[in-house]
């Protein structure tokens, strides 16, 4: 079966079920408007006392912020309430029908689930991306365009396998939504690009958890500062994580042991 | 070719031990110990094509956990098993299409969603074809009485229809080998006698193997000539269900009623309830035929039957011998 016909249908399903809860969708307005404020506020803030921040102006950390929210919405919609069902499930036991079907186990755990309404926030930090880009005064060539295209799929993807790996560790420690958690808390650093930290925080937001591929570089790819070299590595290092991610899950897989014997 | 092969399985979990107290889950903070419990402890067996086999054994005996080493859910840890040829733990796809595992009171449907719809989620899954999909789908709703649930979300079902619903779907892929666990538990006399009904039928029209564990005998006398009886991981016997009672009762009831008085019959074998008329007595099986040759012979019977004992009762004689098998077992290996 091919996998994006499996996940369209689930997810059809997931949009059917949220439509019936629109409370949510004003719920989610609430939400995101909130988060974009204190975001807004924040930079105006950094921005009444200095006119760039470790180089980056006004409008360039607005793309930042963009990116991040965009992403944040797809962690939201897509990645997050996939990664809570699967760690409910393995405390539950319902994982064994997982592993009963005849789909590939990491592609049915990531599909089952669509929070609809969290789109909000895709919707949201692509407006706050247009608005940044058209306050750079530079014009945009084509590479960038593509390379930012790229950056942010990557990103997404290093993102997905973050939350994967952490979800693998269910395999053998159950209980792990409190790292979630932590996982969350330090997606947060993501606001800011990770060059304005010190250096060994930048250091581990590149390689430890790699937030600055996730979301720095896209936004390097918005403000005319990415290069080949960086986006290459993008690219390499979301190989990378994608197989650590099927590694990880491979085992837990072969050792998972089922909820009751 | 046996359908499903199983050659001396183990399955190995290791267990976290806890003490109680709030000082003893401190120290489990940093040092946590751990206990090896051997589930499974190398069982062998087959199964043919059209077979249905139940497997039995007192709550924690293995079964569960065979089950679902076969349908590829648990990596064995020693020994092999060969289901339809493929080796389950490999989970290639092509295999997990042809087997079933079925669990009472799990659900394995979309709560929020109509029965149709989680079919037709189903029916995507395991790549059924259309046509094939409508007819099994006609005839199996009508077979288990379920035409008036397809539009009700699953989560307003009751247990014994999402249990109808749930075997519904797990068969609709047309499964060559069905491990169920459970699948009555919980469940109205009626709605068993349904269920029972149905895996027959499929059995009987598909050729299917079926491995069946419950703890209704019910379900085990009416669908399974075949036992096998695990205990404490091993296999204490594989046979058929008349073969049980003879190998782990030494006994057989005599039911004797007569036209006259009846006196004391202590003297014949262990009278297990009497009035003047009617007795039931408890004989050592070697002496079946003469004690009943006696009751002819001294009282004008009217009425003899001789019977097997209950199967709840061998099959509770047959735990008992196995646990002190075991037992015994384990003292050698400590002397």
């Amino acid at each position: 079966m091919n996998g994006f016909r499996l996940a369209a249908m689930h997810w059809k399903v997931g949009a059917m079920h949220e439509l019936q809860y629109r409370v949510n969708f004003f719920l989610q307005l609430v939400d995101s408007a909130i988060r974009l404020a204190t975001g807004l506020v924040a930079i105006y803030l950094v921005f009444a006392h200095i006119d760039n921040l470790a180089g980056w102006s006004r409008h360039e950390l607005l793309a930042v912020m963009g990116i991040h929210i965009l992403l944040s919405g797809v962690v939201r919609t897509f990645i997050e309430p996939n990664v809570f069902q699967f760690i409910y499930t393995i405390g539950e036991g319902e994982f064994d029908y997982v592993l009963a079907r005849p789909v590939d186990s990491q592609l049915m755990v990531s599909i089952r689930n669509l929070r609809f309404w969290q789109l909000v926030d895709v919707v949201i930090g692509a407006v706050v991306i247009g608005w940044a880009v058209s306050g750079i005064v530079e014009t945009t060539s084509w590479f960038e365009v593509v390379g930012f295209l790229v950056a942010v799929s990557c990103g997404a993807i290093i993102l997905y396998c973050m939350w994967m790996i952490l979800a693998s560790a269910a395999f053998k420690w159950i209980r792990v939504d409190d790292t979630a958690q932590l996982l969350n808390g330090l997606f947060q650093a993501g606001r800011w690009p990770v060059t304005i930290y010190p250096g060994w925080l930048r250091l581990t937001l590149t390689f430890v958890v790699p937030l600055a591929f996730a979301i720095t570089v896209p936004a390097e790819g918005l403000t005319s500062r990415l290069n080949g070299g960086t986006l290459a590595l993008t690219v390499i290092v979301t190989g990378v994580m994608l197989l650590i991610t099927r590694a990880a899950w491979l085992y837990g897989v072969r050792h998972y042991s089922g909820a009751s014997a | 070719m046996p359908t499903v092969d199983v050659q001396d399985l183990q399955k190995v979990f290791k267990v976290p031990v806890r003490e109680t107290g709030l000082r003893n889950s401190l120290r489990s903070l940093f040092k946590r110990e751990h206990r090896m419990v051997e589930a499974v402890k190398g069982v062998s067996f087959s199964l043919e094509p059209g077979e249905i086999v139940g497997f039995l054994g007192p709550n924690g005996a293995g079964k569960t956990t065979t089950l679902k080493m076969l349908s590829g859910l648990l990596y064995p840890d020693g020994g092999t098993a060969h289901v339809l040829g493929f080796q389950p733990e490999r989970r290639q796809a092509e295999f997990l299409r042809r087997v079933a595992l079925i669990m009472g009171n799990r659900n394995s449907l979309q709560w929020d969603l109509p029965v149709a719809d989680s079919l037709e989620l189903r029916r995507a899954i395991y790549e059924v074809g259309r046509a094939d999909f409508e007819q099994r789908k006609d005839a199996y709703v009508e077979m288990l009485d379920v035409g008036g649930l397809l539009t009700k979300p699953v989560r307003n079902l009751s247990l014994g229809e999402r249990m109808k619903v749930e075997i519904l779907a797990s068969l609709l892929p047309h499964p060559q080998v069905l491990f169920l666990d459970e699948p009555t538990i919980g469940l109205d006399i009626t709605m068993q006698k349904r269920i029972r009904e149905f895996v027959a039928r499929y059995a009987a029209q598909t050729g299917a193997s079926v491995l069946l564990t419950s703890h209704y005998m019910a379900d085990v006398t009416a669908l399974a000539e075949r036992v096998i009886v695990i205990h404490r991981g091993s296999i204490l016997f594989d046979g058929d269900l008349a073969g049980l009672s003879d190998r782990f009762t030494a006994h057989k009831t005599i039911v004797v009623a007569v036209a006259g008085e009846l006196g004391t019959l202590t003297h014949l074998g262990r009278v297990l309830e009497q009035n003047s008329f009617k007795a039931i007595l408890e004989v050592p099986k070697e002496a079946i035929a003469s004690v009943a040759a006696r009751l002819l012979a001294d009282y004008s019977v009217t009425d003899l039957s001789i019977e097997d004992p209950p199967i709840e009762d061998v099959i509770e004689q047959a735990f008992a011998i196995g646990d002190a098998q075991a037992d015994e077992e384990e003292e050698d290996v400590r002397s």
